[in-house]
């Protein structure tokens, strides 16, 4: 009997590790339980009246954006431009769009906590509110600006790391969502979609930015380079076109006029390697996360390239190069505050949780940052100032870009960089589909919104 | 408005009164199953003759030996091993040779089979001779058990007020279930009704019938049982009805049980039928089984479907489990390993992955418990070649539940989908729980069995979830305390094995329901839905009754009174 009773303790053993898995699982379900919670398919916060206790949302001057009416309605802001132009950062009563707010914090909006669950009836439960950091009147004049393009405009402070501005289209109006059907499937085409963070677009000469980069980094001689453009150029017997005939220039001339020859021939003078090296240093290929929210990746790869020419494509932002808006912001940030960006966030209760603003990895050099800074500076002062671009008055730095997407397609247009200002350090990026040339398709929309934030 | 308010507090406050309320029924349960029972005193003494030493004889059944793990140690070369058996049974104390040497004598004659001795007999092995005296000239003090407590320590609660606070705690639950957000009717009165007649049926007959003095452990099986019906009563009336009809059989197979391995010698003859039995359901269930859910597990009797694994898995305990003086025998043994391979190889095949490991786990447990010295390796290479097998056997289904394990937020919409509703549903629940019938989780596919466990947390919250898994431990820990104490090694293997084969298979259902292992679809005991399992809980349960010598003990004609 005595050494059954021994032998048993291997029943004690057996006994003890379950018991060690309940442990590990209360001490999973006390760590994790909010993340467990904010799922979309939870039925205690995503039935219909899932919103029904949800607390406001106000922006950061305190509009409401949306809030809880006596009849436990939800309604949105009085303004049917801002309504649209907030939908998808805000959200509507369904939980479509994944990224917005609404969807990703419904249950702090509905006031869920681990004691009481979400099983507490309405009169009994303690809601919470959210104040975004976005600016609900500039987000209208950007909306508006992209009048009925679709597209995408960003705009945050690279200091702080605020999101001023978050706009997407197609959009509709939360407060009378459409139905959706055969009809007009077309016009709601990725209307759930934020494209700022979770769309990448074909990124044109913009992305010359970090060609530039690349040579200035890994060829010596970059500034003493000249190139001639005359108009196309030949690379493994394929040829690379230009607008213009640009001549003889030099690296700051060839960005300022965004020279295909120029940059094509930088791109095969760094190689794929380097290319890689320096694209992945800024942030392509990778992800990025703002408020919880997982940006849609850069892409930068080289993997099926066949050759010189197709590596001169992708140095010029074509090929298969791809660019997510918001990243392009948070790198234009990057560049502004000498190579090391701050990460944006959307939720003003994230800037006490962290009390500084959070730095993510390191992009360039204080020194290349800099060369970028002069490159982007001049092309905004000598190129963009003369064709009317103003940014509420304020110096930037920036480049556009015209994508070329397919043969049927009118090019996408690009406009990223950031404004020199104490008082108003805004880096942006606005692309706009089918818009034609960025200047003047992408231009005007950051124009708009920082000219709004500007002149408050 | 004012009248809302007061009701919206009301169910508020009862919500949390369930969870205090289920803590205290299960300390009940177990402060009963602690208190001490008989004390601490040798049952007989042996004297060693020539000298006045005594050696006190503690347990019903003891080796005599050479070896250091021998309940009675001698020393004396001429001694083998593992040399007799000292026990007792109904008719008196026994002498059994385990295969000495040289031989084993009582009153100077050779014994061959089990030997009656009396007080004042003689037993020799090897040149050592005893004298079997009363137990009462031992009067130095033996240390009891941690698990049990003091003698002087106040008693517990009477049964039939335990009995009371479980009706009670079925019947705020029933109210609950009563006043959901979506339905208020009156239909889980009548589950509520027909759960506490059969209850209360069941208390009379084990008490009153059966004289049994002690009921906590089918207290404790009548909690977790009724929390499980009435959990269903929302989800699928239907279900609830079969749970109670299979409770019901659950309960009458468990007093068979008890009463059938009253002798634990009876139990050893019909060893080889149990066994021909057991395999001749699998081979029925291989040949006509139908197949449910990737595995061919299930038997079609007209409308009723049953698992007879579940079935198996009784058989399994009793033939793992013998008395002391058959334990060594190899026959035994080596009849228990084959049956072992029948099972677990029929149940791969079936594809049946959660009860062959279960059957794997269980045979480890009863082979460790039972194995001598020699067997050991013997052991060892059968459980590897078990492993194997049952590697070879993974299906592919199963080998996906592998790959998705530990990645549940990736594959929340297919390969873990049910994983992660349960966890988010469990957190949903809160402390307290979002109440009776007012659970989504019940709509995901089989959440009645296999995410039980997310139910019972996300309707009645997680401290009774979690009070519910420490329950199972602590019925594991006293299935251990108690096992010296049982009447027979045959109890003592048998309890340990079957609280065992409960732990594991809670834990296969808890974490593989929660992404801690990968997901089995097994039943946690006596909560989930399913028959032949409910019935097969009841059935395991006999086993750790039996253990406990106060089942069997003398009957008492009045109601017993606590001091």
């Amino acid at each position: 009997m005595k050494r059954i009773m021994t032998r048993s303790i291997f029943v004690l053993v057996v006994t003890l590790a379950f018991f060690a898995g309940v442990c590990l699982l209360a001490f999973r379900l006390l760590t994790q339980n909010e993340m467990w919670v904010q799922q979309p398919y939870n039925g205690h916060v995503a039935s219909s009246s899932g919103l029904a206790q949800a607390g406001d949302i106000t922006d950061r001057n305190g509009e409401i954006l949306a809030h809880t009416d006596a009849n436990e309605d939800r309604i949105y802001h009085s303004d049917e431009a801002v309504r649209k132009a907030l939908l998808h950062v805000v959200g509507d009563n369904s939980l479509n769009i994944s990224t917005a707010v609404q969807s990703t914090y419904r249950g702090d909006l509905t006031g869920y906590s681990f004691i009481f669950g979400l099983g507490m009836p309405n009169s009994l439960r303690t809601n919470n509110s959210l104040q975004l950091t976005v600016d609900a009147q500039a987000c209208k004049a950007a909306y508006e600006a992209l009048g009925n393009k679709k597209g995408a405009c960003v705009v945050y402070n690279y200091k702080t790391g605020e999101v001023l501005v978050d706009v997407s289209t197609p959009t509709y109006d939360p407060q009378n969502p459409p139905e959706i059907n055969e009809d007009n499937e077309d016009k709601y085409d990725g209307v759930y979609l934020d494209n700022v963070v979770s769309s990448s677009y074909t990124p044109g000469s913009i992305f010359k930015i970090i060609t530039a980069a690349a040579a200035i980094d890994n060829v010596p001689d970059i500034y003493e380079q000249t190139f001639t453009c005359t108009g196309a150029y030949d690379i493994d017997g394929q040829k690379i076109t230009c607008e213009d005939a640009h001549g003889t220039i030099d690296l700051e001339t060839a960005f300022s006029h965004s020279c295909n020859v120029a940059f094509a021939q930088m791109a095969v003078q760094v190689g794929e390697e380097k290319m890689t090296e320096t694209a992945t240093k800024m942030g392509f290929n990778k992800e990025f996360e703002v408020s919880g929210i997982t940006l849609s990746k850069s892409v930068y790869s080289l993997e099926n390239a066949l050759g010189d020419n197709q590596l001169a494509w992708s140095g010029i932002g074509q090929f298969e190069d791809l660019a997510n808006p918001m990243h392009m912001a948070i790198m234009c940030g990057g560049i502004a505050k000498g190579g090391t960006p701050v990460t944006p966030y959307l939720l003003d209760s994230e800037s006490s949780l962290f009390s500084k603003a959070k730095e993510s990895e390191q992009m360039l050099s204080a020194d290349t940052a800099k060369k970028l800074q002069d490159l982007m500076r001049k092309t905004a002062d000598y190129y963009y100032n003369a064709r009317g671009l103003t940014m509420g008055g304020l110096n930037f730095c920036a480049k556009t870009g015209t994508a070329e997407v397919g043969k049927d397609k009118e090019p996408t247009g690009w406009i990223v960089g950031y404004t020199e200002d104490e008082n108003h350090p805004y880096a942006f990026a606005v692309a706009v589909e089918e818009g034609g040339y960025g200047i003047s398709a992408a231009g005007p929309v950051a124009q708009a919104a920082i000219s709004a934030l500007v002149n408050k | 408005m004012g009248f809302q308010a007061f009701l919206d507090i009301a169910v508020v406050a009862l919500r949390f009164l369930l969870p205090v309320y289920a803590v205290v029924i299960i300390y009940q349960c177990f402060a009963s199953m602690r208190r001490h029972r008989r004390p601490e005193k040798p049952l007989v003494t042996l004297e060693l003759k020539g000298t006045s030493q005594l050696i006190p004889v503690l347990f019903w059944e003891n080796s005599i030996g050479r070896s250091k793990g021998s309940d009675i140690c001698v020393e004396d070369p001429t001694v083998s091993r593992d040399h007799c058996v000292l026990l007792r049974r109904q008719e008196g104390w026994m002498v059994s040779d385990i295969g000495s040497k040289s031989g084993t004598f009582v009153n100077g004659k050779r014994t061959k089979d089990r030997t009656q001795v009396l007080i004042d007999d003689e037993i020799t092995v090897g040149s050592t001779t005893f004298v079997l005296k009363r137990g009462d000239e031992f009067q130095d003090e033996i240390r009891p058990s941690w698990f049990f407590s003091k003698a002087s320590n106040k008693g517990s609660l009477q049964q039939y007020k335990l009995m009371l606070l479980i009706t009670f705690f079925h019947l705020f639950m029933t109210v609950e279930a009563c006043f959901t957000n979506d339905v208020q009717d009156f239909t889980p009165f009548i589950v509520f009704v027909g759960l506490e007649a059969l209850l209360w049926m069941f208390f009379f007959v084990s008490t009153v019938v059966l004289r049994r003095i002690n009921f906590e452990l089918e207290a404790l099986a009548s909690f977790l049982t009724g929390i499980g019906i009435i959990l269903l009563v929302r989800q699928e009336m239907r279900s609830a009805y079969v749970q109670m009809i299979s409770a019901a059989i659950g309960m009458i197979l468990f007093c068979i049980i008890v009463k059938f391995i009253e002798n634990p010698d009876r139990v050893n003859n019909w060893r080889m039928a149990i066994m021909i039995g057991a395999v001749g359901l699998l081979v029925i269930n291989l040949v006509f089984g139908s197949v449910q859910h990737g595995a061919q597990n299930w038997i079609q009797i007209g409308p009723i479907s049953v698992q007879p694994s579940e079935f198996v898995k009784i058989a399994y305990i009793f033939v793992g489990a013998a008395a002391l003086d058959k334990l060594q025998t190899k026959r035994n043994f080596l009849e228990f390993i084959v049956f072992s391979a029948i099972c677990v190889g029929a149940l791969a095949i079936m594809g049946d992955f959660g009860t062959a490991l279960i059957f794997f786990t269980t045979f480890l447990l009863i082979a460790f418990m039972r194995s001598g010295d020699f067997k050991t390796v013997l052991l060892a290479l059968v459980s590897v070649a078990f492993a194997g097998f049952m590697i070879l056997n993974i299906k592919p289904y199963i080998a996906q539940r592998f790959a998705s394990w530990g990645h549940v937020w990736e594959y929340a919409q297919d390969a873990t989908y049910q994983q992660a509703r349960t966890l988010t549903y469990i957190a949903s629940g809160g402390l307290c729980g979002v109440g009776v019938g007012n659970g989504y989780l019940k709509y995901i596919f089989a959440s009645e069995s296999d995410l039980v466990f997310g139910i019972l947390s996300e309707e009645m919250g997680v401290i009774v979830s979690f009070a519910v898994a420490i329950s199972l431990v602590a019925l594991a820990f006293y299935a251990r305390a108690i096992t010296t104490r049982s009447r027979s090694t045959f109890y003592s293997i048998s309890a340990c094995c079957a609280a065992g084969l409960m732990i594991i298979q809670s834990s296969l259902n808890i974490f593989g329901a929660t992404d801690l292992l990968p997901l089995t679809g097994v039943t946690l005991p006596f909560i989930s839905a399913g028959g032949s399992s409910m019935i097969s809980c009841w059935g395991l349960l006999a086993f750790i009754k039996a253990a406990d010598e106060r089942t069997y003990a003398a009957k008492r004609l009045k109601p017993h009174r606590e001091k």
